[in-house]
Protein backbone atom coordinates (compact mmCIF):
# COMPACT_ATOMS: atom_id res chain seq x y z
CA UNK A 1 0.00 0.00 0.00
CA UNK A 2 2.50 2.39 0.90
CA UNK A 3 4.78 0.94 -1.82
CA UNK A 4 1.98 1.86 -4.24
CA UNK A 5 1.19 5.85 -2.61
CA UNK A 6 5.23 5.99 -2.98
CA UNK A 7 5.12 4.95 -7.00
CA UNK A 8 1.83 7.61 -7.34
CA UNK A 9 4.12 10.36 -5.67
CA UNK A 10 6.75 9.77 -8.26
CA UNK A 11 4.49 9.26 -11.18
CA UNK A 12 3.42 12.71 -10.54
CA UNK A 13 6.33 14.22 -9.99
CA UNK A 14 8.04 12.69 -13.47
CA UNK A 15 4.55 14.04 -15.16
CA UNK A 16 4.91 17.27 -13.53
CA UNK A 17 8.38 17.49 -14.99
CA UNK A 18 10.32 17.95 -11.37
CA UNK A 19 12.76 14.69 -12.26
CA UNK A 20 16.12 16.08 -13.69
CA UNK A 21 16.02 15.47 -17.72
CA UNK A 22 18.98 15.79 -20.37
CA UNK A 23 18.96 19.03 -22.39
CA UNK A 24 17.64 18.62 -25.60
CA UNK A 25 19.65 21.47 -27.65
CA UNK A 26 23.54 21.14 -26.18
CA UNK A 27 23.55 17.53 -27.56
CA UNK A 28 21.85 18.18 -31.39
CA UNK A 29 23.65 21.88 -31.70
CA UNK A 30 26.93 21.62 -34.71
CA UNK A 31 30.18 21.30 -32.87
CA UNK A 32 31.33 24.79 -33.20
CA UNK A 33 27.87 26.95 -32.73
CA UNK A 34 27.16 29.84 -30.52
CA UNK A 35 25.20 28.31 -27.35
CA UNK A 36 22.82 31.25 -27.48
CA UNK A 37 21.72 33.39 -30.46
CA UNK A 38 18.47 35.72 -30.69
CA UNK A 39 17.20 37.30 -33.65
CA UNK A 40 16.04 40.51 -31.84
CA UNK A 41 15.69 42.44 -35.04
CA UNK A 42 13.05 40.33 -35.65
CA UNK A 43 10.09 42.71 -35.62
CA UNK A 44 6.98 41.70 -33.76
CA UNK A 45 3.16 41.83 -34.77
CA UNK A 46 0.96 40.78 -31.61
CA UNK A 47 -2.08 39.08 -33.15
CA UNK A 48 -5.69 39.94 -32.66
CA UNK A 49 -8.76 37.81 -32.10
CA UNK A 50 -7.87 34.22 -33.68
CA UNK A 51 -4.82 35.76 -35.97
CA UNK A 52 -2.07 34.60 -34.85
CA UNK A 53 -1.54 32.77 -39.06
CA UNK A 54 -1.35 36.62 -39.75
CA UNK A 55 0.94 38.14 -36.98
CA UNK A 56 3.12 35.25 -37.65
CA UNK A 57 3.31 35.29 -41.33
CA UNK A 58 4.03 38.86 -40.97
CA UNK A 59 7.39 38.29 -38.72
CA UNK A 60 8.64 35.75 -40.84
CA UNK A 61 8.05 37.94 -43.92
CA UNK A 62 8.98 41.20 -42.63
CA UNK A 63 12.50 39.33 -41.28
CA UNK A 64 12.36 38.50 -45.38
CA UNK A 65 12.59 42.08 -46.04
CA UNK A 66 8.98 42.16 -47.33
CA UNK A 67 7.20 45.39 -46.29
CA UNK A 68 3.43 43.83 -44.84
CA UNK A 69 1.53 43.90 -41.48
CA UNK A 70 -0.34 41.44 -39.83
CA UNK A 71 -3.55 43.30 -41.04
CA UNK A 72 -2.93 43.12 -44.10
CA UNK A 73 -2.56 39.81 -44.84
CA UNK A 74 -5.49 38.97 -42.55
CA UNK A 75 -7.32 39.16 -46.30
CA UNK A 76 -5.10 36.35 -47.86
CA UNK A 77 -5.32 33.49 -44.97
CA UNK A 78 -7.75 34.11 -42.26
CA UNK A 79 -10.78 31.75 -42.99
CA UNK A 80 -13.36 33.53 -40.63
CA UNK A 81 -15.43 29.86 -40.57
CA UNK A 82 -12.43 28.39 -38.93
CA UNK A 83 -11.42 31.11 -37.07
CA UNK A 84 -7.61 30.48 -38.27
CA UNK A 85 -5.41 30.06 -40.89
CA UNK A 86 -4.14 27.00 -42.80
CA UNK A 87 -0.43 26.14 -43.41
CA UNK A 88 -1.36 25.57 -47.23
CA UNK A 89 -2.31 29.76 -47.36
CA UNK A 90 0.60 31.15 -45.28
CA UNK A 91 3.22 29.11 -48.54
CA UNK A 92 0.73 30.53 -50.88
CA UNK A 93 0.42 34.01 -49.40
CA UNK A 94 4.67 33.91 -48.91
CA UNK A 95 4.51 33.19 -53.04
CA UNK A 96 2.26 36.31 -53.56
CA UNK A 97 5.25 38.41 -52.41
CA UNK A 98 8.00 36.76 -54.62
CA UNK A 99 9.19 34.87 -51.36
CA UNK A 100 9.76 31.36 -51.49
CA UNK A 101 8.55 29.24 -48.56
CA UNK A 102 10.83 26.01 -47.66
CA UNK A 103 9.28 23.32 -45.17
CA UNK A 104 11.80 22.48 -43.17
CA UNK A 105 13.04 18.70 -42.19
CA UNK A 106 10.82 18.10 -39.12
CA UNK A 107 13.28 18.05 -36.63
CA UNK A 108 15.17 20.45 -33.84
CA UNK A 109 18.44 20.41 -35.39
CA UNK A 110 17.32 21.58 -38.79
CA UNK A 111 14.95 24.13 -36.63
CA UNK A 112 17.96 25.58 -34.57
CA UNK A 113 20.30 25.60 -37.55
CA UNK A 114 17.71 27.92 -39.84
CA UNK A 115 18.11 30.36 -36.84
CA UNK A 116 21.76 30.21 -36.32
CA UNK A 117 21.37 31.36 -39.92
CA UNK A 118 19.50 34.14 -39.37
CA UNK A 119 16.36 32.89 -40.04
CA UNK A 120 13.28 32.62 -38.31
CA UNK A 121 11.17 29.95 -38.18
CA UNK A 122 7.05 29.72 -38.23
CA UNK A 123 5.71 26.90 -35.94
CA UNK A 124 2.67 25.23 -35.59
CA UNK A 125 1.97 24.02 -32.40
CA UNK A 126 -0.45 21.77 -31.20
CA UNK A 127 -1.28 23.99 -27.60
CA UNK A 128 -3.71 21.69 -26.81
CA UNK A 129 -4.39 17.79 -27.06
CA UNK A 130 -4.19 15.25 -29.69
CA UNK A 131 -8.23 14.76 -28.92
CA UNK A 132 -8.46 18.68 -28.20
CA UNK A 133 -6.20 20.24 -30.30
CA UNK A 134 -5.56 23.80 -30.51
CA UNK A 135 -3.35 25.09 -33.30
CA UNK A 136 -1.72 28.03 -32.82
CA UNK A 137 1.25 29.61 -35.47
CA UNK A 138 4.30 31.09 -33.50
CA UNK A 139 7.65 32.32 -34.89
CA UNK A 140 10.99 30.95 -33.05
CA UNK A 141 13.73 33.67 -33.40
CA UNK A 142 16.37 32.07 -30.77
CA UNK A 143 17.52 29.68 -28.79
CA UNK A 144 19.33 28.88 -25.48
CA UNK A 145 21.41 26.17 -25.15
CA UNK A 146 22.36 27.42 -21.46
CA UNK A 147 19.55 27.14 -20.00
CA UNK A 148 17.37 24.52 -22.62
CA UNK A 149 15.04 27.20 -23.89
CA UNK A 150 13.63 28.17 -27.24
CA UNK A 151 12.69 31.62 -27.47
CA UNK A 152 9.35 32.34 -29.75
CA UNK A 153 7.23 35.43 -31.06
CA UNK A 154 3.97 33.85 -30.16
CA UNK A 155 0.27 35.45 -29.77
CA UNK A 156 0.54 38.77 -28.01
CA UNK A 157 3.60 38.08 -26.32
CA UNK A 158 6.61 39.59 -27.96
CA UNK A 159 9.57 37.65 -26.06
CA UNK A 160 8.79 34.18 -25.13
CA UNK A 161 10.79 31.59 -23.86
CA UNK A 162 9.64 27.80 -23.37
CA UNK A 163 11.79 25.19 -22.42
CA UNK A 164 12.52 23.31 -25.70
CA UNK A 165 11.01 20.24 -23.90
CA UNK A 166 7.70 21.81 -23.55
CA UNK A 167 7.95 23.22 -27.02
CA UNK A 168 8.94 19.85 -28.89
CA UNK A 169 5.74 18.48 -27.32
CA UNK A 170 3.60 21.05 -28.39
CA UNK A 171 5.48 20.85 -31.97
CA UNK A 172 5.44 17.26 -32.36
CA UNK A 173 1.26 17.06 -31.67
CA UNK A 174 1.69 19.36 -34.86
CA UNK A 175 3.77 16.91 -37.11
CA UNK A 176 7.08 19.19 -36.34
CA UNK A 177 5.54 21.46 -39.12
CA UNK A 178 7.94 24.67 -39.79
CA UNK A 179 9.32 26.78 -42.60
CA UNK A 180 11.21 29.03 -43.38
CA UNK A 181 10.78 32.25 -45.75
CA UNK A 182 13.61 32.69 -48.38
CA UNK A 183 15.22 34.91 -50.84
CA UNK A 184 14.11 32.52 -54.02
CA UNK A 185 17.74 33.18 -55.07
CA UNK A 186 18.93 31.38 -51.60
CA UNK A 187 19.38 27.93 -51.00
CA UNK A 188 20.13 27.04 -46.95
CA UNK A 189 22.86 25.16 -46.05
CA UNK A 190 21.72 21.50 -46.10
CA UNK A 191 18.66 21.93 -47.83
CA UNK A 192 16.85 18.90 -49.19
CA UNK A 193 17.33 18.94 -52.82
CA UNK A 194 13.65 17.38 -53.66
CA UNK A 195 11.48 19.78 -51.10
CA UNK A 196 13.86 22.57 -52.38
CA UNK A 197 12.81 22.19 -55.70
CA UNK A 198 8.98 21.37 -55.47
CA UNK A 199 9.18 24.67 -53.18
CA UNK A 200 10.47 26.25 -56.25
CA UNK A 201 7.49 24.93 -58.53
CA UNK A 202 5.28 25.96 -55.95
CA UNK A 203 6.33 29.46 -57.55
CA UNK A 204 5.77 28.73 -60.97
CA UNK A 205 2.69 27.23 -59.94
CA UNK A 206 1.73 30.78 -58.48
CA UNK A 207 2.90 32.68 -61.56
CA UNK A 208 5.67 34.23 -59.96
CA UNK A 209 7.89 33.25 -63.12
CA UNK A 210 10.48 35.81 -62.11
CA UNK A 211 11.25 34.35 -58.44
CA UNK A 212 10.52 30.76 -59.69
CA UNK A 213 13.31 31.57 -62.68
CA UNK A 214 15.78 32.64 -59.69
CA UNK A 215 15.09 29.96 -57.37
CA UNK A 216 15.74 27.56 -60.28
CA UNK A 217 18.57 28.93 -60.86
CA UNK A 218 19.93 29.00 -57.59
CA UNK A 219 19.00 24.89 -57.09
CA UNK A 220 21.17 24.45 -60.31
CA UNK A 221 24.13 26.26 -58.53
CA UNK A 222 23.26 23.49 -56.02
CA UNK A 223 22.81 20.86 -57.75
CA UNK A 224 23.64 21.41 -61.72
CA UNK A 225 21.84 18.27 -63.22
CA UNK A 226 18.66 18.26 -61.08
CA UNK A 227 15.85 17.11 -63.97
CA UNK A 228 13.07 18.72 -61.92
CA UNK A 229 14.54 22.31 -61.63
CA UNK A 230 15.88 21.80 -65.63
CA UNK A 231 12.42 20.95 -66.69
CA UNK A 232 10.72 23.45 -64.22
CA UNK A 233 12.90 26.17 -65.47
CA UNK A 234 12.75 25.47 -69.20
CA UNK A 235 8.75 26.02 -68.17
CA UNK A 236 9.31 29.26 -66.46
CA UNK A 237 11.33 30.77 -69.27
CA UNK A 238 8.45 29.22 -72.10
CA UNK A 239 5.99 31.01 -70.22
CA UNK A 240 7.48 34.15 -70.08
CA UNK A 241 8.00 33.70 -73.76
CA UNK A 242 11.43 33.17 -73.59
CA UNK A 243 11.78 30.57 -75.98
CA UNK A 244 15.21 30.13 -77.12
CA UNK A 245 16.18 29.99 -73.01
CA UNK A 246 13.48 27.55 -72.43
CA UNK A 247 14.81 25.02 -75.58
CA UNK A 248 18.37 25.66 -73.90
CA UNK A 249 17.21 24.36 -70.60
CA UNK A 250 14.85 21.20 -72.19
CA UNK A 251 18.45 20.81 -74.60
CA UNK A 252 20.58 20.82 -70.74
CA UNK A 253 17.97 18.20 -69.06
CA UNK A 254 18.17 15.99 -72.54
CA UNK A 255 22.06 15.98 -72.32
CA UNK A 256 21.58 14.73 -68.56
CA UNK A 257 18.62 12.25 -69.61
CA UNK A 258 18.01 11.38 -73.27
CA UNK A 259 14.89 9.43 -72.25
CA UNK A 260 13.38 12.32 -70.63
CA UNK A 261 10.41 11.97 -73.12
CA UNK A 262 8.20 15.01 -71.00
CA UNK A 263 11.67 17.62 -71.71
CA UNK A 264 11.81 16.17 -74.94
CA UNK A 265 7.56 16.78 -75.21
CA UNK A 266 8.46 20.48 -74.04
CA UNK A 267 11.11 20.90 -76.32
CA UNK A 268 8.64 19.81 -79.36
CA UNK A 269 6.63 22.12 -78.76
CA UNK A 270 8.92 25.18 -78.00
CA UNK A 271 10.16 24.40 -81.45
CA UNK A 272 7.04 24.42 -82.87
CA UNK A 273 6.36 27.47 -81.49
CA UNK A 274 10.10 28.74 -83.32
CA UNK A 275 8.45 27.40 -86.24
CA UNK A 276 11.27 24.78 -86.55
CA UNK A 277 8.42 22.24 -87.59
CA UNK A 278 10.69 19.82 -88.92
CA UNK A 279 12.73 19.55 -85.90
CA UNK A 280 9.54 19.63 -83.87
CA UNK A 281 8.50 16.90 -85.49
CA UNK A 282 11.75 14.76 -84.97
CA UNK A 283 11.78 15.84 -81.50
CA UNK A 284 7.79 14.93 -80.64
CA UNK A 285 8.45 11.09 -82.57
CA UNK A 286 11.13 10.51 -80.44
CA UNK A 287 10.12 11.59 -77.25
CA UNK A 288 6.80 8.71 -77.92
CA UNK A 289 9.38 6.01 -78.88
CA UNK A 290 10.97 6.80 -74.94
CA UNK A 291 7.71 7.27 -73.18
CA UNK A 292 7.43 4.94 -70.05
CA UNK A 293 4.52 6.88 -68.29
CA UNK A 294 1.46 6.17 -70.53
CA UNK A 295 -0.83 8.44 -68.57
CA UNK A 296 1.36 11.15 -70.41
CA UNK A 297 0.54 9.16 -74.06
CA UNK A 298 -2.45 11.91 -74.40
CA UNK A 299 -0.49 15.07 -74.04
CA UNK A 300 2.00 13.71 -76.45
CA UNK A 301 -0.01 12.51 -78.95
CA UNK A 302 -1.90 16.51 -78.69
CA UNK A 303 1.75 17.82 -79.15
CA UNK A 304 2.38 15.51 -82.37
CA UNK A 305 -1.82 16.43 -83.46
CA UNK A 306 -0.44 20.49 -83.43
CA UNK A 307 2.96 19.93 -85.03
CA UNK A 308 1.26 17.78 -87.72
CA UNK A 309 -1.35 20.34 -88.57
CA UNK A 310 0.67 22.88 -88.61
CA UNK A 311 3.25 20.94 -90.85
CA UNK A 312 0.14 19.93 -93.25
CA UNK A 313 -0.97 24.02 -93.46
CA UNK A 314 2.75 24.65 -94.62
CA UNK A 315 2.65 22.70 -97.37
CA UNK A 316 -0.65 23.63 -98.36
CA UNK A 317 -0.87 27.13 -98.12
CA UNK A 318 -4.69 29.00 -98.33
CA UNK A 319 -5.69 30.02 -101.28
CA UNK B 1 -11.88 7.73 -63.76
CA UNK B 2 -8.58 7.86 -64.97
CA UNK B 3 -9.15 7.44 -68.31
CA UNK B 4 -11.82 9.57 -69.00
CA UNK B 5 -9.87 12.47 -67.21
CA UNK B 6 -6.85 11.83 -69.41
CA UNK B 7 -9.14 11.69 -72.28
CA UNK B 8 -10.55 14.90 -71.45
CA UNK B 9 -7.35 16.48 -70.88
CA UNK B 10 -6.52 15.12 -74.21
CA UNK B 11 -10.01 16.99 -75.87
CA UNK B 12 -8.72 20.42 -73.88
CA UNK B 13 -5.37 20.43 -74.69
CA UNK B 14 -5.99 19.72 -78.65
CA UNK B 15 -8.53 21.92 -78.77
CA UNK B 16 -6.15 24.61 -77.38
CA UNK B 17 -3.65 23.91 -79.61
CA UNK B 18 -5.54 24.27 -82.45
CA UNK B 19 -6.73 27.60 -81.47
CA UNK B 20 -3.17 28.80 -80.73
CA UNK B 21 -2.08 27.88 -84.12
CA UNK B 22 -0.33 30.51 -86.23
CA UNK B 23 -0.65 33.01 -83.36
CA UNK B 24 1.94 34.38 -81.33
CA UNK B 25 0.75 34.53 -78.27
CA UNK B 26 1.72 31.46 -76.58
CA UNK B 27 -0.99 28.94 -74.95
CA UNK B 28 0.55 26.06 -72.32
CA UNK B 29 -1.25 23.50 -74.43
CA UNK B 30 1.64 21.37 -75.82
CA UNK B 31 3.77 22.26 -72.41
CA UNK B 32 3.63 19.68 -69.82
CA UNK B 33 3.76 21.66 -66.84
CA UNK B 34 6.25 21.12 -63.56
CA UNK B 35 3.55 20.44 -61.20
CA UNK B 36 1.98 17.93 -63.41
CA UNK B 37 5.20 15.84 -63.24
CA UNK B 38 5.60 16.13 -59.56
CA UNK B 39 1.83 14.79 -59.01
CA UNK B 40 3.03 11.82 -61.58
CA UNK B 41 6.07 10.95 -59.38
CA UNK B 42 4.03 10.52 -56.39
CA UNK B 43 0.70 9.32 -57.02
CA UNK B 44 -0.15 6.30 -59.30
CA UNK B 45 -3.95 8.37 -60.07
CA UNK B 46 -5.05 10.81 -62.34
CA UNK B 47 -3.03 13.40 -62.71
CA UNK B 48 -3.84 16.51 -60.33
CA UNK B 49 -4.09 19.19 -63.18
CA UNK B 50 -6.60 17.41 -64.94
CA UNK B 51 -9.21 17.59 -62.13
CA UNK B 52 -8.15 21.32 -60.85
CA UNK B 53 -10.70 22.88 -62.65
CA UNK B 54 -13.52 21.14 -60.73
CA UNK B 55 -11.58 21.42 -57.94
CA UNK B 56 -10.92 24.89 -57.96
CA UNK B 57 -14.76 25.61 -57.87
CA UNK B 58 -15.45 23.41 -55.15
CA UNK B 59 -12.84 25.06 -52.82
CA UNK B 60 -13.85 28.89 -53.93
CA UNK B 61 -17.71 27.83 -52.97
CA UNK B 62 -16.11 26.56 -49.53
CA UNK B 63 -13.81 29.45 -49.22
CA UNK B 64 -16.96 31.76 -49.53
CA UNK B 65 -18.92 29.67 -47.27
CA UNK B 66 -16.63 30.16 -43.98
CA UNK B 67 -16.72 33.90 -44.77
CA UNK B 68 -13.46 34.91 -47.38
CA UNK B 69 -14.61 37.98 -48.80
CA UNK B 70 -15.49 36.47 -52.45
CA UNK B 71 -13.42 39.89 -53.54
CA UNK B 72 -10.21 37.74 -52.86
CA UNK B 73 -11.12 34.35 -53.07
CA UNK B 74 -9.64 33.87 -56.53
CA UNK B 75 -6.34 35.88 -55.30
CA UNK B 76 -5.26 32.98 -52.82
CA UNK B 77 -6.25 30.50 -55.05
CA UNK B 78 -4.42 31.63 -57.66
CA UNK B 79 -1.29 31.45 -55.46
CA UNK B 80 -1.94 27.54 -54.75
CA UNK B 81 -0.82 24.52 -56.45
CA UNK B 82 -3.49 22.08 -58.31
CA UNK B 83 -2.30 19.52 -55.85
CA UNK B 84 -2.43 21.94 -52.64
CA UNK B 85 -6.02 22.85 -53.71
CA UNK B 86 -7.05 18.79 -54.37
CA UNK B 87 -5.92 18.69 -50.45
CA UNK B 88 -8.09 21.64 -49.80
CA UNK B 89 -11.15 20.01 -51.74
CA UNK B 90 -10.80 16.87 -49.93
CA UNK B 91 -9.83 17.96 -46.18
CA UNK B 92 -10.30 22.25 -45.49
CA UNK B 93 -13.08 21.29 -42.88
CA UNK B 94 -10.73 19.24 -41.01
CA UNK B 95 -7.12 20.46 -41.29
CA UNK B 96 -5.40 22.36 -38.95
CA UNK B 97 -6.65 26.13 -38.66
CA UNK B 98 -3.99 28.03 -36.67
CA UNK B 99 -6.12 30.24 -33.98
CA UNK B 100 -5.56 31.08 -30.53
CA UNK B 101 -5.96 30.34 -27.10
CA UNK B 102 -9.21 32.49 -26.56
CA UNK B 103 -10.98 29.78 -28.69
CA UNK B 104 -11.36 27.85 -25.51
CA UNK B 105 -14.16 28.14 -23.32
CA UNK B 106 -16.11 26.58 -20.28
CA UNK B 107 -15.58 23.02 -19.74
CA UNK B 108 -12.89 22.80 -22.39
CA UNK B 109 -11.15 25.34 -20.27
CA UNK B 110 -11.18 23.39 -17.17
CA UNK B 111 -9.98 20.35 -18.20
CA UNK B 112 -7.20 22.37 -19.73
CA UNK B 113 -6.20 23.93 -16.71
CA UNK B 114 -5.93 20.37 -15.02
CA UNK B 115 -4.01 18.92 -17.70
CA UNK B 116 -1.73 22.18 -17.72
CA UNK B 117 -0.85 21.87 -13.81
CA UNK B 118 -0.49 18.29 -14.06
CA UNK B 119 2.10 19.25 -17.03
CA UNK B 120 0.82 17.11 -19.84
CA UNK B 121 0.35 20.29 -21.78
CA UNK B 122 1.39 23.37 -22.19
CA UNK B 123 -1.01 26.67 -23.22
CA UNK B 124 -0.80 29.30 -20.62
CA UNK B 125 2.26 31.72 -20.09
CA UNK B 126 4.70 31.55 -17.01
CA UNK B 127 6.07 34.22 -15.56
Amino acid sequence: MTAKAAGAVVGALLAAGCVHRPPLIEPVLAAPAEPVVELSDVPFFPQRDYQCGPAALATVLSAAAVAVTADELVERVYIPGRKGSLQLELLAASRGFDRLPYPLEPTLPALLSEIAAQRPVLVLQNLGIDSVPIWHYAVVIGFDATTDHLILRSGTTQRMETSARRFMSSWKRAGFWAIVILDPGTVPDGADRGRYVEAAAGLEAARRYDAAARAYDAALRRWPDDPLALLGLGNVNYARGNLVDAEAAYRRLLAVDPAHFIARNNLAQTLLDRGDLQSAMTEITAAQASIDDLRFAPLLAATEAAIRQALEKQERPQR
Amino acid sequence: MTRKSLQRACVIAISLSLLNLGSPVIAMAGIIDTQTVIEAGQRDADLATIRAGLDRTDVRQQFTSLGVDPAVVDMRLAALTDAEIAQLADEMQQMPAGGDILAVIGIVFVVLVILELVGVIDIFKKT
